[in-house]
């Protein structure tokens, strides 16, 4: 055992919560450690002080008064209460002989017939009367299923047709923006070509005459010179 | 069955005849149960007031939610946790101002004035600087204290009370111990004060 070990076992030696094991291998330890020891007793005395507050009394008496009910239902809780065991299970038993009670007499009222025959459940009430068989004949039920299946194929039919028309649709609009961007890239390059043409007239130009002045110039100075 | 025979009833067939739909039973729960939670409540703020309303306050949400109980043999402890939230909540709603405006400390300490001769005076200054110092403590060693050391609850009934581990509970213990010594020290108070009867 280490300090720490005994200061965690001093809050269950203090309210007596400990093994006895665990209390005399703590008091054993105590007294090899007296400044320990001193802690516990300062807690002890804390204690000791704690006991000394005083506390006072409730005034006064709570009581719950119970919710007031109408004498009706007073009336049929206290039946209800005295007609029915207290034991969960057989309140469970009762309430399941009382509907039964209750399903026999109304199906005495009410003539009720139940039949079980050939996997089928039949539930009737008043005279027992004839099942009529009703349906389709297979002639019927084949016309059915034509009828059906026309209506499928012209539903097919036109969701497909309807689907190709959208679909030219979008690839003819493709196209037009496609064309569109062509022709705006054409006249785009038209006036760059222009524009490039134009700049190169207006340099050479420009040189031509540089090269008429140089060339007087030269003149003037050879002809001076002579 | 009259109140008289459920006196000797333990608090779980109590609760049982109470979701049977016997009101009574409820009754002498609250009988049973009312001094503690009243204690319990007074000791955290020290007021009467106070702890009169979260007595009522306690036993109406217990009336109320009492179908809610899983284990019917911890009624107690369930009673202290919905005392203890409500505390809680009431600490919250009024703001820690009325940490300092408790009924049991009206009376201002008057050491310079008393002599030391006039051992009642002392003590009842002690009993108030006692009450004064637990009120000092962070709630939740507070509360500790005040179930250990009043409540007489053990380390796991507490545990399962503020829903927290057994050691988290006995470290709020002594931690609560340690300051209330400090303060003790620092106001001057020890046993002999308390000798004087």
């Amino acid at each position: 055992m280490n300090k720490e070990t005994a200061r965690s076992l001093f809050m269950d030696y203090l309210y007596d919560e400990l093994e006895p094991d665990q209390r005399n291998e703590l008091e054993q330890f105590l007294s090899q450690n007296p400044g320990l020891k001193k802690e516990l007793e300062e807690l002890s005395n804390v204690r000791s002080m704690l006991s000394h507050l005083p506390v006072q009394d409730p005034a006064e008496q709570l009581v719950m008064v119970e919710p007031h009910k109408s004498g009706l239902q007073e009336w049929w809780n206290e039946l209800i209460g005295g007609l029915l065991p207290q034991n969960g299970f057989a309140r469970t038993g009762f309430a399941m002989a009382s509907l039964l009670a209750v399903f026999v007499v109304i199906g005495a009222f009410t003539k009720l017939n139940i039949t079980v025959d050939d996997g089928s459940f039949n539930l009737a009430f008043g005279e027992k009367q004839e099942i009529i068989q009703q349906g389709f004949t297979p002639q019927q039920v084949e016309m059915l299923l034509q009828q059906v299946r026309e209506d499928n194929a012209i539903m097919i039919s036109d969701a497909i047709q309807q689907a190709q028309q959208q679909q030219e649709n979008r690839i003819e609009k493709t196209l037009v923006n496609f064309a569109d961007y062509i022709e705006q890239q054409r006249q785009s390059d038209l006036q760059m070509i222009t524009s490039g043409l134009y700049n190169m007239e207006e340099t050479y130009y420009d040189r031509f005459r540089q090269t008429d002045q140089v060339l007087g110039e030269l003149i003037q100075t050879v002809s001076t010179g002579n | 069955m009259n109140s008289g025979q459920h006196e000797h009833m333990e608090d779980a067939q109590l609760v049982q005849d109470f979701r049977g739909g016997n009101h009574q039973a409820f009754n002498t729960l609250v009988t049973r149960w009312q001094d503690r939670i009243h204690h319990f409540a007074y000791r955290f703020f020290a007021s009467s007031d106070d702890a009169a309303e979260i007595t009522q306050k306690t036993f109406i949400k217990a009336y109320h939610k009492l179908d809610t109980l899983d284990d019917v043999n911890k009624f107690g402890s369930w009673l202290y946790t919905i005392a203890n939230n409500l505390c809680l909540d009431e600490l919250k709603r009024a703001g820690r101002k009325r940490a300092t405006s408790y009924e049991a400390l009206k009376i201002a300490p008057q050491t310079e004035t008393a002599t030391p001769a006039d051992g009642t005076v002392l003590r009842n200054e002690g009993l108030v600087l006692l009450h004064k110092a637990l009120l000092q403590l962070p709630v939740e060693q507070r509360v500790v204290v005040i179930m250990k050391e009043y409540e007489g609850l053990t380390f796991r009934e507490i545990a399962e009370i503020l829903d927290e581990p057994e050691n988290t509970v006995k470290s709020r213990l002594y931690y609560g111990l340690s300051a209330l010594k400090k303060t003790f020290d620092s106001w001057n108070i020890n046993k002999e004060v308390f000798d004087y009867e």
